[in-house]
């Protein structure tokens, strides 16, 4: 069939498979209720601190999604730091670093959560094993939590002798802080020895003084930060205790009585134990806390049946993944960028997705320290270039020496900023080298095979679609849009079939060809 | 006044699509796609297939004395080349002439250049054995060494070549010429014919083989920008013999849209240099003239006005088209 008429029938079909995805997606929402019980909540942190030095950090744990909670949806800003990975824990918390420069900071999170009493959603860790090293360390004492102190070894040894098994020894430890310890006043030392010593605790307290002596039991017990979620607009966090036994961990909560079960309400943020924020080198930090109860809306009901529908819902997978499909989702977008930029405007780049990727490899770094690593590179390979030229070498080998002096320097470089502070993460330098070396070699190719101009051409427009590309990928509101509704891209492809299909000029002939304007029409020779 | 300035920096596209001018996006989607089959893009490229079509069926080409495809077959240089004492060396699938070599002269053990440079055997061979490695070659391939006759240039083009070998290009649609230019090296562009390089171009009538008009960089000139000599009214010897073996080529090629390089020889006229499957739009502001038009006129011919025997016959026609 003639390109020419199957055209508008593609574009149609395209167009009428994206709404009809659309429109059959959003009504799938509309029938789906929130079952009887569940409840929303919307969970903000505000972090203000100071920063003393230049490497101030921040540990923010974050809650995770568990079997009675979901968490469906993250906002988090940060203007002004930098975020850091930490290394996965074996921990089922969520955690994240920032490094902070000198002055007043301010960290805002928000996380809207779906409880549930039936315990259904999966949980993101599973928590059913102790390793030796980590069973080790859930026994050793620590300057709050003294297992060695006098009294809290009086304490077990009193508590030893009138009970029986080890369950029931639990139970005796649990009834003992829950009402031997008189409430006590925040201003005394709340370690656990101080605790049993005196008699009187904060629930912190309280709670400490319960998880030392279980460990001084040889009990791996474990330190629980969390917050009981009801309407509270200063919320505070509470702290209870789990310990590990018949492979699995129990809660306790001596405060509030509750003896191997816990209500749903409950939501664990922590597992190591201490404040939800931990900073260093860091002063003035107030930190607040609000929950809010949610009207029933769209973007927390995910069945928990399972049907194969469910794989098209993007939404479906857990929150870190999201991140991840945003910007997988938003790629072809920069696809689309390029070509406008190629057919309709006439900017020519280095190969089709060069662009995209380029930006892509600045998401992940720093724009600064990728801007200097690039121009930095690029010079690089134009100055040895003039000097591999001499050597008459082939091909092959002449590129992977320039990928070895690309290596070199970079590394320096990672050292360089390092050494000034400014370190770059992992991700920040792995990606954008790749990328250049490719970038690098096409550039050798189309200046060596037609001219450094032209190839510098190339390398300009290459970087111009690369910066539009790069603000389309931290579109946020696009990404979260097409995540939801990721059938939008048929749209993309009508357009792209649109511009495959464009013959017109391109802008930049407008300016080649205005010499037409000037000459008359019509060969000016002699008549043949 | 900022009129004035607009028309000074670009045109409008309507004034451009009333001229005829084609764009590339025309170009390669109403041209270049519908009728060049992609499978056929490697036959361009390739040289020696190239010249492997053309000596059957009589389009002169540049004789071969010698292809060496083995780097075992270096060693054998000297008897390959049968005695010759002028010839070229390029290789099969190079671009922009780089890594070809001259010789105007030789002993069997010393080669010596027309520029008067010389080398030994053993420099010849490592640079043959390089050429067979691909370090000339599109995309650092393995290639084939061509040893060719030759070409003396044709004294018509003295006052305006400077530095090289000039070419004539003609662009073919559907095997029946449609334009023509020359295109004329510089000391900008380094001796190299290409547009791209700072090379001049002055277009050829197409029925009378006479130059005129003349284009620079995308702009419009009329002398060669380093001898000041007039690039117009040069005529170009045996045009009909080089329109014949343009046409015929391109049939062998299947290919509908096709840009082929000829070199004018002293002594035997237009030979072919290369053929290319997607030449270049500057050909029209050389020629002061659109393609569109012309291409429309073959597309309205009837199937047999545009077989062999009878396509000739529009190439008058289309000269004259305004």
């Amino acid at each position: 069939m003639n390109a020419r008429r199957a055209t508008p029938w593609v574009i149609c079909a395209l167009l009428f498979a994206g709404v009809t995805g659309m429109g059959l997606r959003r009504h799938a929402e509309h029938q789906l209720q929130l079952t009887h019980g569940d409840t929303l909540w919307r969970l903000t942190y505000d972090v203000d601190f100071r920063a003393e030095k230049s490497t101030a950090r921040v540990r923010v744990a974050f809650p995770n999604d568990a079997k009675t909670c979901r968490v469906f949806r993250q906002d988090v800003s940060y203007a002004g730091m930098r975020a850091e990975r930490l290394r996965p824990s074996a921990l089922p918390s969520r955690e994240l670093g920032f490094a902070a420069s000198r002055g007043e900071h301010n960290f805002s999170a928000r996380f809207d959560i779906h409880l549930s009493p039936r315990a259904r959603f999966r949980s993101s860790a599973s928590d059913t094993t102790l390793t030796a090293d980590a069973r080790a360390e859930l026994l050793h004492g620590t300057p709050a939590l003294q297992t060695s102190d006098p009294a809290v070894v009086q304490t077990l040894q009193k508590l030893r002798a009138g009970a029986g098994k080890n369950g029931n020894f639990v139970q005796k430890v649990f009834e003992h802080c829950r009402s031997e310890l008189e409430p006590g006043d925040p201003a005394l030392p709340q370690d656990a020895a101080a605790v049993l010593q005196r008699g009187t605790a904060t629930p912190l307290g309280r709670v400490r003084a319960f998880v030392a002596l279980c460990r001084a039991a040889k009990i791996p017990a474990r330190l629980v930060t969390g917050f009981e979620v009801k309407e509270a607009l200063q919320a505070q966090p509470h702290t209870w205790a789990e310990i590990f036994s018949d492979k699995a961990w129990e809660p306790f909560d001596p405060e509030n009585g509750f003896a191997g079960e816990i209500p749903h309400t409950f939501l664990a943020v922590r597992h190591d134990g201490g404040d939800v924020v931990r900073t260093t080198g860091a002063k003035q930090v107030h930190t607040g806390y609000s929950i809010v109860r949610l009207p029933s809306g769209l973007g927390a009901y995910r069945a928990a049946h399972r049907s194969l529908l469910g794989i098209v819902d993007l939404t479906r997978l857990p929150l870190e993944m999201h991140e991840a499909m945003m910007l997988i989702l938003l790629l072809p977008l920069g696809g689309l960028m390029t070509a406008i930029f190629r057919t309709i405007i006439g900017i020519r780049t280095f190969g089709t997705f060069t662009p995209t990727l380029i930006a892509l490899s600045f998401i992940f770094a720093d724009w600064r320290t990728g801007i200097v690593v690039f121009l930095a590179v690029l010079a690089l390979g134009l100055v040895s270039r003039s000097f591999l030229d001499r050597l008459k070498l082939l091909m092959v080998p002449r590129l992977s020496i320039v990928l070895t002096l690309v290596v070199l320097l970079i590394c320096l470089s990672v050292s360089l900023l390092d050494y000034i502070h400014l370190t770059p993460s992992a991700q920040a330098v792995l990606l954008p080298m790749v990328i250049l070396t490719m970038t690098i070699e096409r550039f050798y190719l189309a200046s060596e095979e037609d001219s450094v101009r032209f190839a510098l051409q190339l390398l300009t427009g290459t970087v111009v679609v690369g910066v539009c590309c790069y603000l389309i990928l931290r579109w946020g509101a696009v990404g979260r849009m097409l995540l939801a509704y990721p059938e939008m891209h048929f749209f993309t492809i009508a357009v792209l079939i649109l511009i495959g299909r464009y013959t017109g000029y391109r802008l930049t002939e407008l300016f080649r060809f205005r010499d037409f304007l000037a000459t008359k029409p019509g060969p000016d020779s002699p008549p043949p | 006044m900022i009129r004035h300035l607009k028309d000074w920096f670009w045109i409008r596209p309507r004034e451009l699509h009333a001229r005829g001018v084609l764009g590339i996006n025309r170009r390669n989607g109403d041209f270049v796609l519908p009728v060049n089959p992609r499978s056929h893009y490697p036959r361009v490229d390739d040289k020696l297939f190239t010249k492997r079509i053309c000596e059957p069926r009589g389009i002169p080409v540049p004789k071969t004395y010698a292809v060496i495809e083995k780097q075992g077959d270096i060693r054998k240089f000297v008897e390959l080349i049968h005695g010759q004492q002028e010839f070229v060396i390029k290789p099969g699938h190079g671009s922009g002439g780089r890594g070809i070599i001259v010789v105007a002269r030789h002993d069997g053990s010393t080669f010596h250049t027309p520029g008067g440079n010389q080398f030994n055997l053993a420099d010849l061979r490592y640079h043959v054995s390089t050429m067979l490695s691909g370090l000339y070659s599109l995309g650092g391939q393995a290639d084939c060494a061509l040893v060719e006759q030759r070409i003396i240039c044709h004294d018509v083009f003295q006052s305006v070549a400077v530095g090289g070998t000039p070419d004539v290009r003609v662009i073919l649609y559907r095997s029946v010429p449609v334009m023509a230019m020359v295109r004329l090296p510089t000391r900008g562009s380094r001796g190299r014919a290409n547009l791209h390089q700072g090379a001049v171009a002055a277009a050829v009538h197409l029925h009378s083989g006479e130059t005129f008009g003349g284009v620079c960089k995308n702009r419009a000139i009329t002398v060669h920008p380093d001898t000041g000599a007039p690039v117009a009214g040069l005529q170009i010897p045996y045009w009909d013999k080089l329109l014949a073996a343009a046409s015929g080529l391109s049939d062998a090629l299947e290919m509908g849209y096709i840009g082929v390089d000829f070199v004018l020889d002293a002594t035997q006229g237009p030979v072919v240099l290369e053929a290319n499957a997607r030449p270049g739009l500057a050909i029209q502001i050389a020629n002061r003239q659109g393609l569109v038009p012309r291409l429309r006129f073959i597309d309205a011919q009837p199937p047999e006005q545009l077989a062999p025997p009878r396509r000739m016959e529009l190439v008058p026609a289309l000269a004259a088209i305004p």
